[in-house]
């Protein structure tokens, strides 16, 4: 019972602590009791799935996101205090997703979320934030067309990965003809939509699209069909179990990447230690960051990494987002000296930069994605990608594409926004940053 | 059109294969014992990962087929001692019992293997492909999975119709009462044929890791293709096996063809509920003797 209560002494103290760190002056006693209480720590919560099917991937980035924070502990902290995780296991579950995020923003109180991995994830977590005014960060690639006030998404927009390389295939591969192949959701279907528009806009064909079920691991038929379409290049937007399949079924068919390349969005080293280099080489992977990019700040954090958690270790663009994502959080709590979430939402975060692993990234200040380099990998017979174009910029994130999307972009600098977000939730339950031109 | 046509057909024979090396080893099982074993997908993904390890250590798809063999029919030994002889004569419970040892089985490969894929590779002289009839080259990993579903099927058979053991099996099968009466071990034959099917699991994970994707959570879905096509085949009768995977693989890949992937799942599930309509006892059932 005692140790309940001084638990809830700690953690209402703590939101205290922040409250008047934010600035709100009148409780400035209430702030030495919250220091004496609390101790040396600002809480953030990490939500990545440690069991289920999706736990393969999220762990690591959970590992990177703890990778991250010793890293920055050790520097002596934020604020002069340390970070302390509070790990939760949502055990790939869309709904406990949600219970445990609601959890981290009421119970535990943290300053913001490092989490989710799945569109579908995203999606059940965010209303909580948007609700309680949370923040949280999130690293994986996506399809875009969104952007909420309570979300800062690290990772890939499809504008960052496809529009160099898709004209990259026509151009520098010289080949026209595409034939899609993705597995049957949301972010396959999204990616092809703007795929079959760059192809419209740069002069390629669509001369085929199939997708196959989650999970689907038989891929002969949907060969067959590739090997009569006339196709010049297989775009796949095929995830997990099935990557692993159909590159291996693509090789015993007889197809090589010299024949018939195979481009792709997705496939991380990873999946080709899983399926073999030997059935990956050649392909073509278009990615922010590969675990082989030459620059200091990679190689010093795959040491790190494997320094951490052992020498078999490999890392991945995601999981990179998941790095830097953390040190862009815990630099917008340095800046605005505070773990309230409008601070951290309006001034800490947008424009915060960092030298990361693939270069320098940075927050765009109006529509809460981040600007990213563009990379194109050629898998090799060490199992890794060598990179064959880099792009000169990094590039700005656009949530919604000007070429599907010509009326709608997404601005949180936009007055009409700053309007619409003043009102609370209970009266403007919209808080997305999406405007129509 | 006809040539692409013919390599879907022969397309389809390599999946009935797959099917056909997927399921036998829950029909011997179901067929004999009366237990319909829940973890059989998890059998497979133990297989499938013994294949990995003794890869790992330098042997091919060859020397994982015997080892598969007898890794999977010692965990079904213990499976069968440990659970099973228990509950026989309670098949709600058996249904229950299985499930949860799948479970445990998942757990404890994701504890000692990570949550990672793992990598099977071909051996060298089944990679390549050689130009049959149609349009496509054929795998010799397809052919050989041919071959190896035509010897399980035949070894099975020969188990079951041409030795001793397999006339008390199917002695055992018509009436275990009077079978034991006549001094047959019922509990002992059970035991045998639940240790043999589960290596033919053990078999099934061994040469469909080099295709396929080797992780804790495959069993599913292989489990899932099994109980459609013994079901639809008929329990209890061996030729409902390459009956029932001959249906739903040539089926699959020709609607796949036709449609595309998605819709071809869905239309040969929608047969299946059909043709168990019409044939309750599936195509081959096993009629009481009267």
């Amino acid at each position: 019972m005692t140790m309940r209560r001084r638990k809830f002494l700690k953690s209402s103290a703590a939101t205290l602590g922040a409250w008047t760190l934010g600035g709100t002056a009148p409780y400035y006693f209430m702030r030495n009791i919250a220091k004496a209480a609390e101790g040396d720590t600002i809480k953030v919560g990490i939500l990545h799935s440690l069991s289920g099917t999706i736990a393969i991937i999220e762990t690591s980035l959970h590992n990177a996101e703890l990778l991250a924070i010793e890293e920055i502990n050790a520097k002596g902290g934020v604020l002069g205090k340390k970070i302390q995780p509070i790990v939760e296991d949502p055990q790939s579950v869309v709904q406990v997703f949600a219970e445990k995020a609601k959890k981290l923003l009421l119970e535990d109180k943290v300053a913001a979320v490092l989490g989710c991995y799945t569109s579908a994830s995203r999606q059940s977590v965010l209303p909580i934030f948007e609700q309680y005014n949370g923040v949280l960060l999130y690293p994986t690639l996506y399809e875009a067309q969104e952007c909420s006030k309570n979300c800062f998404y690290t990772g890939a927009v499809p504008n960052q990965q496809l529009d160099d390389f898709v004209p990259w295939i026509i151009n520098t591969l010289k080949r026209k003809k595409f034939y899609m192949v993705g597995s049957n959701y949301i972010y396959p279907k999204e990616t092809n939509r703007e795929v079959k528009a760059l192809l419209e806009k740069h002069g390629g064909q669509n001369v085929g699209e199939e997708y196959a079920p989650l999970g689907h691991t038989e891929f002969s038929t949907i060969i067959n069909n590739i090997s009569g379409s006339g196709a010049e290049v297989v775009f796949s937007d095929l995830v997990g179990d099935s990557i692993v399949a159909f590159y291996k079924q693509f090789k015993q068919f007889g197809f090589t990447a010299d024949d018939l390349p195979i481009c792709t969005p997705i496939t991380t080293e990873q999946e080709i230690a899983a399926m073999g280099p030997e059935n990956a080489e050649g392909h073509y992977t278009s990615f922010n960051y590969f675990q082989s990019v030459d620059s200091p700040e990679n190689k010093s954090f795959v040491e790190r990494y494997k320094a951490k958690y052992g020498k078999d270790a490999v890392t991945n663009a995601v999981m990179e987002a998941a790095y830097f994502q953390t040190y862009f959080l815990a630099h917008a709590i340095e800046k605005v000296k505070s773990t309230e979430a409008d601070a951290l939402i309006y001034e800490g975060l947008p424009g915060q930069e960092f030298q990361a692993p693939q270069g320098k990234v940075k927050i765009d200040e109006q529509n809460h994605h981040t600007w990213l380099w563009a990379r194109i990998g050629k898998a090799n017979p060490q199992g890794q990608f060598d990179v064959v174009w880099k792009s000169e910029n990094w590039i700005r994130p656009q949530p919604w594409v000007p070429y599907l999307y010509p009326d709608k972009t997404c601005n949180f600098t936009d007055q009409r926004v700053k309007e619409r977000l003043s009102k609370p939730w209970s009266v403007e339950k919209n808080r997305s940053g999406t405007i129509n031109l | 059109m006809t040539q692409a046509l013919i390599s879907q057909i022969l397309i389809g024979v390599s999946v009935t294969a797959i099917l056909v090396i997927s399921a036998i080893g829950l029909a011997v099982i179901f067929g004999v014992a009366g237990v319909i074993n829940m973890a059989h997908g998890q059998f497979i993904m133990v297989g499938a990962y013994t294949a990995a390890v003794i890869g790992k250590m330098g042997g091919n798809t060859f020397v994982a087929i015997p080892v598969s063999f007898v890794v999977v029919a010692l965990l079904g030994l213990a499976v069968e001692r440990g659970v099973i002889r228990w509950i026989y004569d309670r098949p709600l419970e058996t249904l229950l019992a299985t499930w949860g040892v799948g479970i445990i089985l998942e757990v404890v490969m994701k504890l000692i293997f990570g949550p990672e894929l793992y990598y099977v590779g071909a051996p060298k002289v089944l990679a390549g492909s050689v130009h049959l009839v149609g349009r496509l080259p054929y795998p010799y990993y397809r052919l050989f999975l041919i071959v190896v579903a035509i010897l399980m099927v035949a070894a099975t058979f020969y188990l079951i119709f041409r030795t001793d053991f397999g006339l008390k099996v199917r002695a055992v099968r018509r009436n275990r009462a009077m079978s034991g009466c006549l001094g047959i071990d019922t509990a002992k034959i059970d035991m045998m044929i639940f240790m043999f099917g589960s290596g033919l699991a053990g078999i099934a994970g061994a040469v469909l890791a080099p295709i396929k994707s080797v992780s804790t959570t495959m069993g599913f879905r292989y489990a899932v293709d099994s109980y459609m096509t013994i079901v639809l085949g008929g329990v209890g009768n061996l030729w409902g096996v390459p009956t029932g995977g001959g249906l739903i693989g040539e089926g699959e890949t020709l609607l796949a063809y036709k449609f595309n992937s998605v819709i071809g799942e869905l239309l040969v599930f929608i047969f299946i509920v059909i043709a168990i309509r019409v044939f309750p006892r599936g195509i081959f059932g096993y009629q009481e003797r009267r």
